[in-house]
């Protein structure tokens, strides 16, 4: 069966790793992004990991076939062709209800229309479009090429098989894709809140230290205590994600943020970016 | 090292894995029973119950039979330890502990409450756990401790997620295994611990601080009530009866 026409919008960290992706697994994929910075940027980033994986071996075929099939394009009416078109640009829902409202007229009906979001509803982003039920979320985690799971999300609209048509695609490509109803943080982001904020409450009330917390919780088997993982992923971010999940809620008090959380991200101190957050890192 | 013959109050699952983490260190265990026994030869008590009532009768009954030199360990779970030890005539000599995955966790989060004054007994109650093998991280007196209390709160919201449907339980385990590197799913880790124990904790934490926060999720509840505790038990989250496809899921 012949593979599916991928069409990637926005071609950077999430957007070019997800042609990767793609590309790697045999598909032909457009890359659209306004920018011309962006595509060069963006096929520059694909080409040295490709590289890199060829060298470990990892590669089944030579890098120049994979790149191939990856075409950089600067306007949305090029991706008409395309059966599945996966937006992964910022994460503004002016900004996204904008594209789709374009995608909705220039591809073909049966296309499927997937937004890469780890925050916004897609019953809001395909609330733009004429078939709504056609629109399904992909939620890749970062680094895509890397990460193995994809949360398909079924908008209020959204058909059932449409939702199975990516899960099969995901899964086709490698991917190990849930399906999720579209609810705010979707299940990682959600289910992940208390790890961080449990771990801020006993900190913040003095039950144990930071340095405590983390050293308890690897001896139970995870990779990272919660503030090494905060201080990897950003203060801000993390942040960022807890406030949008609580606010989501209605202000739900399970999802409260933290007075730490914020203390740090006003000090500047926002993880091993910026040489330290809840611990010092030697920069670079 | 010197091995301590250790009177155990409590029965369960968790209670095994404390007598058996003890035995594997040479220690005789002698197990409480409601029959008037004379328990004065131990030299050491550890308590595991997770009712309030019956922990509160239990310990009052060996407090009788042994001397008030001999060390108690009481689960820091679901209540301050300041108030299991108020329990007692003599609560200068109990301290806390967490039993969750004793056998392989190589930390060991223990609690010195207000009343165990002297510091002499706190390095006694600590060199116990040490001379066993155990790092020890000494947290303040609360409910839940640390990891009892960050686990039973991501079940908690893994819980409250499936009971709304957002996923299948399958996919919320993959979910959290996949997406965030957890060394297990948490439903499936809530029917190895048991979700008897996870709810406890939880109610733990709600009673004592008071947030509506900590309240236990409906699902948990129900399941809690039909006595699905996990694997313990046979269901949980997941099936592990033989009968089924080994696979059925209850969501």
């Amino acid at each position: 069966m012949e593979k599916a026409i991928i069409a990637v919008v926005g071609g950077g960290t999430m957007g070019n790793g997800i042609a990767e992706v793609f590309a790697v697994a045999g598909h032909s994929v457009y890359l659209y992004d306004v920018a011309l910075e962006i595509r060069e940027k963006a096929l520059f980033d694909i080409t040295d990991r490709l590289r890199r994986k060829s060298g470990r071996g990892k590669l089944s075929e030579p890098v120049e076939v994979i790149l191939q099939r990856i075409r950089t394009v600067d306007t949305l009416d090029e991706l008409h062709q395309a059966e599945l078109v996966i937006e992964a640009v910022v994460e503004r829902m002016d900004v996204k209800q904008q594209i789709f409202s374009v995608l909705d007229q220039i591809c073909s009906q049966t296309a499927i229309l997937a937004t890469n979001t780890s925050s916004l509803s897609i019953t809001e982003t395909a609330s733009v479009t004429k078939h709504p039920e056609r629109v399904v979320g992909m939620h890749f985690f970062n680094p895509a090429p890397v990460m193995r799971l994809v949360e398909v999300v079924a908008g209020q609209f959204t058909e059932a098989f449409v939702v199975e048509k990516v899960v099969q695609i995901a899964s086709e490509v490698g991917k190990l894709a849930i399906r999720v109803t579209d609810t705010p943080g979707f299940v990682v982001n959600r289910v992940a809140r208390p790890f961080y904020l449990e771990a801020l409450r006993i900190a913040g009330s003095q039950v144990a230290s930071v340095q405590a917390i983390d050293r308890i919780i690897k001896s139970t088997g995870f990779k990272m205590g919660p503030f090494e993982l905060q201080d990897l992923i950003g203060i801000d971010v993390n942040y960022a994600v807890t406030a949008s999940v609580y606010e989501s809620y209605f202000q739900e008090s399970r999802f409260r943020p933290h007075g730490l959380q914020r203390s740090m991200v006003q000090s500047g101190n926002i993880g091993k970016k910026t040489g330290r957050g809840y611990y010092s890192y030697d920069r670079q | 090292m010197t091995a301590s013959k250790i009177l155990l109050l409590g029965e369960g699952p968790q209670s095994e894995e404390v007598a058996h983490w003890l035995t594997d260190r040479g220690d005789e265990v002698v197990r409480f029973s409601e029959t008037l026994e004379n328990y004065s030869s131990a030299d050491v008590v550890i308590e595991v119950i997770r009712d309030s009532t019956l922990r509160q009768l239990a310990l009052a009954h060996v407090e009788t039979m042994i001397s008030e030199q001999i060390p108690i360990f009481v689960s820091g779970l679901t209540a301050y330890v300041a108030e299991v030890a108020s329990w007692l005539k003599y609560p200068q000599r109990v301290s806390g502990f967490q039993p969750w995955l004793l056998t392989s966790m190589d930390v060991l989060e223990v609690i010195r409450p207000l009343q165990m004054e002297q510091e002499e007994q706190w390095l006694r109650a600590t060199l116990f756990w040490q001379e066993r093998g155990k790092q020890v991280e000494q947290v303040d007196d609360c409910p839940g401790m640390v990891f009892p209390r960050i686990l039973a709160m991501v079940v908690n919201e893994a819980s409250f997620a499936l009971g709304e449907g957002v996923a299948s339980a399958k996919d919320i385990d993959i979910a959290m295994k996949h997406g965030t590197n957890y060394p297990f799913g948490p439903l499936e880790w809530a029917d190895r611990i048991g979700l008897d124990e996870i709810i406890s904790v939880l109610q733990g934490m709600h009673v004592h601080l008071g947030e509506d926060a900590y309240r236990p999720a409906p699902l948990l509840q129900k399941l809690t009530y039909a006595k699905r505790f996990g694997q313990s038990s046979g269901r949980g989250f997941y099936s592990y009866l033989a009968q089924t496809d080994g696979q059925g899921a209850a969501h």
